[in-house]
């Protein structure tokens, strides 16, 4: 794989570089502790070196509310309405985020592939850049090492000095034509990146798990702390439930049909008309929620659909840890069904 | 140049873009037939036929007010036009009952899995129903009438909460005089002028005499209906795949995305609403 050296200086120069080849988002401060990806207008006010930030780019493929389609009511016709895809570049996504818009493309690519994600994803590409793990992240339990390229076109890595650039893909190494001056990099020895955030067990362990952690009493207990404000599904980068609601304009003459995120932890998820609520207890919305990132897709694909951004965790109105919740489970599938810790060489973290 | 350069995705096929796009379709015919239930009679453009199985159901939109899923209440060998019998329990089925001939809704479907009529062929079907689960369950004791010959012994059994609550009265009286038709028919409370059964749809089950191996059970009704209909015909020895139950979830897309149907790993609205019953077993949220 090529690889460059890029000093810090030079980043907003790539910055410039890549804002004429398309529409450039990156992450920016939002307010005194928290970052959001958006729209470059200022290189310089692209931040590279943060934590994580609210939402995931998820939200540039899944709009928060999007529109499906428009109707008359006076003539009763009705008109598609199809995304747009314009080039853009994503730059300073980190590993987990990638992983998470990877596992959209699984969820909206198959069984009835859905064009308006489809649209909106194709003309993407993506920059990662490394980071440091903080007490909340821990992706690496889920098989995501920081510097996992997977995704990528192109990847910043920073050391000491600056970022080593790594060309991935074809269409990553046609973004830099034309950006010139790039020294070839030396081989470094790999940062070592600490996570000490850590899911007891390895991954490919979870799915045993799962299967014995149905009647735990874990579920009941996060349950008398959580408030189902849907915060944990509204930030996670893997979650992609929608609702679809009608709105007439103030003419009565026409309106649109749109789709809206929603969240499994909302007391209204499951309810049908007449009252009926299939999950109606937070101890069974828990339960969905957590089996939905671990067990249900996880047995089909062989991947966790949580990526170990820790965002649930970091932003829980309760104080609700995930990787808490699982080693819980994992301690109880210990002490009742292995009946015995589980052997030294299956921790591979 | 965005053209030149080569993303993973490859460019979608425009018939994506039908996925959550409605057909419009006229409604022909109408008939209230409670105060809670309207029929109506739909046909798509150019009256092509909706091909749906038994079970299966539509997204129906009415623009302005949403959509909601609903099954298609007439048998596949109805051709042209299709028919659905809504109850009036909130804001889109209330409109919806406002409609007439001429009137225009959406169509969407259809959707999901039906009854396995192949595996029913050659059997006896008995066909159990609740409340609003006959609506569903009339496509495909429809298609057994129109095609009685394909199949063995046809026992329907249908329980209401009262008598004025019995729905597609016209039929029952001709599923009661077919002699091919073992129709049994039980009110949760009766009337002064009701002369049948009494009691909740569970206690016809004892009396049936089942020839066990060579019967298909059909059960559609409401979710607390479930667990006893389905321990009595345990108690009959019925064995489990030879029972096949419909499930009712939220749903929003009708094609596997927006989450709500979901029960444990299965979406309702691709996987069924009819499901076979040891599949059920597997699922530990589909029946409390
Ligand atoms: C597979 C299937 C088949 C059905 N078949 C029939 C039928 O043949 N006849 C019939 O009368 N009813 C049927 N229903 C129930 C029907 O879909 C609901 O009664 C209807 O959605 C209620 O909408 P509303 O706006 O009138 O009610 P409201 O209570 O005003 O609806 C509020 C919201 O809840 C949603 N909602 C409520 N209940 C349901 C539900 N059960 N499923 C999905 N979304 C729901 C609506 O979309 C809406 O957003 C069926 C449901 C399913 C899942
Ligand atoms: S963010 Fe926390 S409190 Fe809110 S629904 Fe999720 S787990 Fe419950
Ligand atoms: S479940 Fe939590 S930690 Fe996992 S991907 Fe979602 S928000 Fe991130
Ligand atoms: S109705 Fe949307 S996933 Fe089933």
């Amino acid at each position: 794989m090529e690889k460059f050296n890029l000093s810090t200086s030079r980043l907003n120069a790539l910055i410039k570089h890549l804002m004429t080849r398309g529409i450039v988002y990156a992450p920016h401060k939002n307010g005194e502790v928290s970052f959001s990806f958006d729209e470059v207008r200022d290189p310089g006010k692209v931040i590279l070196n943060y934590n994580r930030t609210l939402q995931s780019i998820k939200k540039y493929f899944l709009p928060p509310r999007e529109q499906l389609l428009s109707f008359s009511l006076k003539s009763g016709s009705l008109s598609k309405v199809e995304p747009e895809n314009p080039l853009r570049i994503f730059l300073g996504v980190h590993s987990y985020d990638m992983q998470a818009v990877l596992r959209l493309d699984y969820n909206f690519s198959q069984g009835n592939p859905e064009l308006n994600y489809l649209k909106r994803r194709q003309n993407s590409l993506f920059i990662g850049v490394s980071f440091e793990p903080d007490t909340y992240h821990f992706s690496r339990s889920v098989g995501i090492m920081v510097e996992e390229f997977d995704g990528f076109d192109l990847f910043l890595d920073k050391h000491s000095s600056g970022y080593t650039l790594y060309v991935v893909t074809q269409a990553g190494e046609e973004l830099l034509s034309g950006f010139d001056h790039l020294e070839e990099a030396p081989d470094r020895p790999a940062t070592h990146r600490e996570f000490r955030n850590k899911i007891k067990y390895n991954f490919n362990r979870l799915s045993e798990v799962f299967d014995h952690a149905w009647d735990s009493s874990v579920w009941e207990e996060i349950a008398q702390r959580c408030v189902g404000c849907g915060t944990c599904n509204l930030v996670c980068p893997t979650c992609y439930c929608f609702d679809v609601e009608d709105d007439v304009n103030l003419s009565l003459a026409d309106g649109s049909r749109y789709r809206s995120w929603d969240g499994c932890m909302l007391n209204s998820f499951a309810k049908v008309a007449g009252g009926e609520n299939f999950r109606a207890d937070l101890s069974d919305r828990q339960r969905h929620r957590v089996y939905r990132k671990f067990k249900y897709i996880t047995d089909v694909t062989g991947e966790p659909w949580c990526v170990g951004c820790g965002r649930c965790t970091a932003y829980c109105t309760a104080g609700i840890s995930i990787v808490e919740t699982v080693n819980r489970l994992c301690e109880e599938y210990e002490q009742t069904v292995l009946r015995k810790p589980l052997a030294k060489q299956d921790w591979v973290l | 140049m965005s053209n030149h350069i080569r993303t993973g995705i490859e460019e979608p096929d425009r018939k994506m873009l039908e996925l959550y796009y409605p057909e419009i379709a006229e409604i022909t015919r109408t008939k209230q037939i409670t105060e809670l239930e309207k029929w109506f009679e739909i046909a798509l453009p150019g009256n092509r036929d909706l091909n749906h199985q038994p079970g299966q159901f539509v997204q129906v939109s009415l623009f302005g007010f949403g959509e909601a899923p609903i099954s298609v209440t007439s048998s596949p060998t109805k051709r042209g036009v299709f028919e659905l019998c809504v109850r009036k329990v909130g804001t889109l089925t209330t409109a919806m009952h406002k409609l007439k001939p001429g009137d225009r809704i959406g169509i969407r479907g259809p959707f999901g899995h039906g009854f396995d009529l192949q595996k029913m062929e050659g059997k006896d079907i008995l066909i159990i129903g609740g409340g609003i689960g006959i609506v569903p369950l009339r496509s495909l004791i429809n298609t057994v009438i129109d095609r009685r010959s394909d199949f063995g012994r046809f026992i329907i059994l249908y329980g209401a909460k009262t008598p004025g609550e019995l729905l597609f009265k016209d039929e029952l009286k001709s599923w009661r005089e077919d002699p091919t038709i073992e129709y049994h028919v039980t009110v949760d409370q009766g009337t002064p002028d009701w002369d049948g059964n009494v009691g909740v749809i569970t206690t016809l089950i004892p009396r049936l005499d089942l020839n066990l191996g060579n019967t298909i059970a059909a059960v559609v009704g409401p979710p607390i209906m479930y667990k006893f209909v389905l321990m009595a015909l345990k108690s009959k020895r019925l064995p489990d795949e030879n029972i096949y139950l419909s499930l009712e979830r939220r749903m929003k897309c009708g094609v596997g995305k927006c989450g709500h149907c979901q029960i444990n790993h299965s979406y309702v609205c691709q996987d069924g609403p009819v499901y076979h019953y040891p599949v059920i077993k597997q699922l530990p949220e589909a029946i409390q």
